[in-house]
């Protein structure tokens, strides 16, 4: 029974995400975009939620370790003779070294993982208010740094000339492998550990459990999937370095949110569903004709929409779409009587 | 080559002119640590949007000044937006989340603040408005052989006026007493009938009225009003409260003066080239700041930062 | 002034229910006690009527208006006062600004100077320290000042939750004696405490609560066999 019920909440989010990508063939090449892009902000706000869903801690700071492995993924593919066109000060090893695609996907990864940890060792003290306000610094820091040391990448030029590798099918794999380390975990030992820090931190702390350690070792996987999500996110568009800051900070915050903050299911679905709303957003930016009639938004109304359905969220239904709980299915017995 | 660099910054730091502008930058950006440590203080919470509000009162400033409205009217149009929707914000968004995490405050205004800064880029474009009314503050008048902009002497004078002003507020008035007993244990004050609601506009109109003055007093050194206009020194502003210390009044309020007079001492001496990672600076600081420090630099005693 | 009436009240927090089928009223000018074991929901019952927990069911009433669903302020401003568990008063604040708040609960705004004077002959502290930071006084003038603090509201109804905790026996004996002094002003009182005993012989009637409901009811004559006869009722 609970092995089922723990394969239908890995096999549910994981289905969405399949079901999306078989979708996305089947439309034309200017709407495949919108499909690619939400399978790789489902594998980035799975792991936003990987930490800040199983801890219960607000960070502000994880497009830090997608924003790195951007720069990992892509100063390592791009061809050895153009790197100096948008790269010119580049440090010799990183401007000699080109890889594969598959192991630049690794390598970022491993950088965004290395990152966290970094980052966490300090800061996986703080809770509350201080974690928002300290991993809201380290987003500053990264962007600053990013933006201005040209040893290790392009700083304010845009990526170009990353091979674009991220097709459908390799975001739907990349997504589907997020969500089964998120669900991995979470159901590890490490990750229930985790979870009852957030539900009942005396309790937890009583039998043992290190918060501390705990939120350590969730941060740096989460890191981990950022970077990895990062990595397929270069492969796919070329960016520059304000693509992955404030504004990509806010969206990807907006769909955890939107879905459930506290659900694998509901980092999935918000990031579907917003995506979805986004993509149709922009489409009637550009005009567009539903049911006979055409809607031409004016540019911008996409973040408008968003950030009031997220605010609306909050306010009226905080646990988000999914209430902040797994995927189940209908119950086929009564329940039974207390 | 260190040592001659840092010599050179000290010279040109403690030149005078250098000093009185950055006297004038921080105190512009104490009254903005104020609009922002006294809702912390009431509400137990940090508004992200409040650069938006400085924003849309500039926006205002700039909408009268196109339609060569006369200086007061602009002002006034200024205030009256920035109050309006600070009062919006404060019953849409602020008073439903009471009682939430901190997290989940901090996320509601961080969407305000991304849904007001679309909504100008939708309004104004990109490039903004031009606030031309009150360029003249911004000419010199010499003083002692310092070639001072109005701008500066009006800032600081109309900072410290606010500011004896608020103190005046909160220490004399019952509903100051009020405010002051709500940001110490709001329920306990509610027992003793203190109006939650009422104590939460008064401070969200105080916070908005010094919203307002530090658009006016901004867009005459910034005539150029964008949908981005105030960000940075929010930020800024939100690194030195913390710094300073979030908790008590006057530590964010000495906090946020700080980091507008370093900012101003570091503009003014430094060359741009050296200043590229000044951000990574005062964001690294803030950290160390909540690991160390947790209350902040210029308190003690406990706060109300939670570790574990 | 009002008397206070509880009917059936019942209290939850989730499922669980910590206050079930609680009835009392508190008539003016009387005290009316409240003991049991820790955890009795003794404390919850004061919370519900001051508006802090909601009530799942019942009735709570001060004159004809019914408390329910009413915020805490304005339960306050109804007339109810509550001297909170641990005192909480503000430490940063002074003596007199701890008093002042007290005010904000006033139906009239005259006669200020005059409750003050009459409160200051009450607890002669409050006078003393009147400018001092109230963290600075030792527990029992703190509870004293607590207490002047609710008595500044000119309420019709005075919680009290455990004011003796902490306490010295003279500090104690002072306090009991001074809840007389008020219950003579036509003030009703109802007195949450420990001290079973000397709630027992001081109170009108004391209710004994046992996990959420009423077991017993004491009048002065108990006084003297109280230990005896909660421990027989509540084995």
């Amino acid at each position: 029974m609970r092995t089922r019920r723990a394969a239908v909440q890995l096999l549910a989010p994981a289905a969405l995400v399949v079901a999306a990508g078989i979708l996305g063939t089947f439309v034309s090449q200017a709407t495949e975009i919108y499909f690619v892009t939400a399978l790789i902000s489902v594998s980035t706000v799975v792991a936003i939620y990987v930490f800040v869903g199983n801890s219960g801690v607000l960070s502000f700071g994880h497009i830090s370790f997608f924003a790195v492995g951007v720069w990992a993924a892509g100063v390592l593919t791009i061809p050895e003779a153009e790197k100096p066109a948008t790269m010119p000060y580049l440090f010799d090893f990183l401007g000699s070294t080109t890889v594969g695609n598959v192991p630049s996907l690794l390598i970022a990864a491993a950088v965004g993982g290395v990152f966290a940890l970094l980052v966490g060792l300090p800061l996986m003290r703080l809770s509350g208010l201080a974690a928002g306000i300290a991993t809201f610094a380290v987003l500053g820091i990264t962007n600053n740094i990013l933006r201005y040391y040209e040893k290790i990448g392009p700083g304010l030029n845009t990526f170009s000339s990353v091979p674009e590798t991220t097709d459908l099918l390799q975001a739907t794999a990349g997504a589907v492998l997020v969500i089964v380390a998120a669900f991995a975990y979470q159901r590890s030992r490490l990750g229930r550990q985790l979870r009852a820090t957030r539900e009942d931190p005396a309790a937890a702390r009583a039998v043992g459990v290190s918060i501390y350690r705990q939120r350590l070792a969730a941060f740096a996987l989460s890191g981990f999937l950022a970077g990895f999500a990062g990595g397929l996110y270069i492969h796919f568009i070329p960016i520059n370095v304000d693509a992955v800051y404030l504004d990509l900070t806010f969206i990807t915050l907006a769909m955890l949110v939107i879905g459930g903050t506290t659900s694998l299911w509901g980092a999935v679905v918000g990031a579907l569903f917003v995506s979805a709303l986004d993509s149709m957003l922009a489409e009637m930016e550009d005009g567009m004709t539903l049911l006979g009639r055409t809607i031409d938004l004016p540019s911008g109304s996409r973040i408008i929409v968003v950030s009031a359905v997220m605010a609306v969220v909050l306010i009226l239904r905080p646990g988000g779409l999914t209430g902040g709980r797994e995927f189940s299915l209908p119950k086929l017995r009564p329940a039974v009587a207390k | 080559m260190i040592a001659s660099g840092l010599t050179d910054f000290l010279r040109d730091a403690v030149d005078l002119q250098v000093q009185v502008d950055a006297i004038g930058l921080g105190a512009i950006f104490a009254l903005m640590a104020v609009g922002i440590g006294l809702v912390f203080g009431v509400m137990r919470l940090v508004n992200f949007a409040y650069g938006q509000l400085i924003m849309a009162g500039a926006f205002a400033i700039a909408f009268a000044s196109d339609r060569d409205w006369p200086v007061g009217v602009g002002i006034a149009l200024c205030f009256a937006v920035v109050l309006a929707l600070s009062l919006a914000m404060e019953r849409v968004v602020f008073r439903p989340l009471r009682g939430q995490s901190a997290a989940v405050m901090l996320i509601a205004t961080f969407a305000v603040a991304f849904l007001l800064q679309s909504i100008a880029l939708l309004w104004f474009g990109p490039l903004g408005k031009t606030a031309s009314s009150l360029v003249q503050l911004n000419r010199p008048v010499e003083i002692g052989g310092l070639d001072v902009r109005k701008i500066t002497i009006v800032t600081i004078v109309t900072a410290v006026v606010c500011l004896l002003l608020l103190v005046a507020l909160l220490n004399r008035t019952s509903i100051g007493l009020h405010m002051r007993a709500a940001a110490i244990d709001s329920q306990t004050a509610r027992l003793l009938g203190v109006r939650a609601n009422l104590v939460s506009t008064v401070s969200v109109l105080i916070a908005g009225a010094l919203a307002a003055v530090v658009a006016v007093m901004l867009t005459v050194q910034f005539p150029t009003v964008t949908p981005t206009f105030a960000l940075q020194e929010t930020i800024l502003v939100l690194a030195g409260v913390v710094v300073g210390g979030m908790s008590r009044l006057l530590s964010a309020t000495l906090g946020g003066f700080l980091i507008g007079y370093v900012s101003g001492l570091l503009g003014g001496a430094l060359p741009s080239a050296q200043s590229q990672y000044l951000p990574s600076f005062i964001f690294g600081l803030v950290i160390l700041v909540l690991l160390l420090r947790p209350d902040g630099l210029f308190t003690r005693g406990r706060g109300l930062v939670e570790r574990v | 002034m009002s008397k206070l009436e509880l009917v059936d009240l019942e209290v939850a927090y989730g499922s669980v229910a910590a206050v079930r089928g609680l009835s009392l009223t508190v008539e003016p000018g009387e005290i009316v006690g409240l003991i049991g074991p820790n955890g009795a929901g003794k404390s919850t019952t004061l919370h519900a009527i001051m508006g802090l927990i909601p009530a799942r069911a019942g009735e709570i009433r001060v004159g004809d208006r019914s408390l329910r669903r009413r915020s805490p302020e304005s339960i306050a401003r109804s007339g109810v006062a509550l001297v909170p568990e641990g005192r909480r008063l503000f430490a940063e604040l002074s003596v007199e600004e701890n008093l002042r708040l007290g005010l904000a609960a006033r139906a009239r705004s005259e006669g200020v100077a005059e409750d003050l004077a009459e409160v200051f002959e009450l607890f002669p502290v409050c006078e003393e320290f009147r400018h001092r930071h109230a963290g600075a006084l030792s527990g029992g003038q703190q509870q004293q000042v607590a207490i002047a603090r609710a008595l500044v509201a000119k309420p019709s109804i005075l919680l009290l939750d455990e004011p003796s905790l902490g306490l010295a026996p003279t500090i104690v004996d002072l306090v009991f004696s001074t809840l007389g002094t008020i219950a003579e002003r036509g003030i009703g009182v109802l007195l949450v405490e420990q001290r079973a005993q000397r709630t027992v012989a001081l109170a009108a009637r004391t209710h004994v609560l046992a996990n959420g409901e009423l077991r017993l009811t004491l009048t002065p004559d108990d006084a003297a066999d109280t230990d005896r006869m909660v421990a027989a009722y509540l084995s």
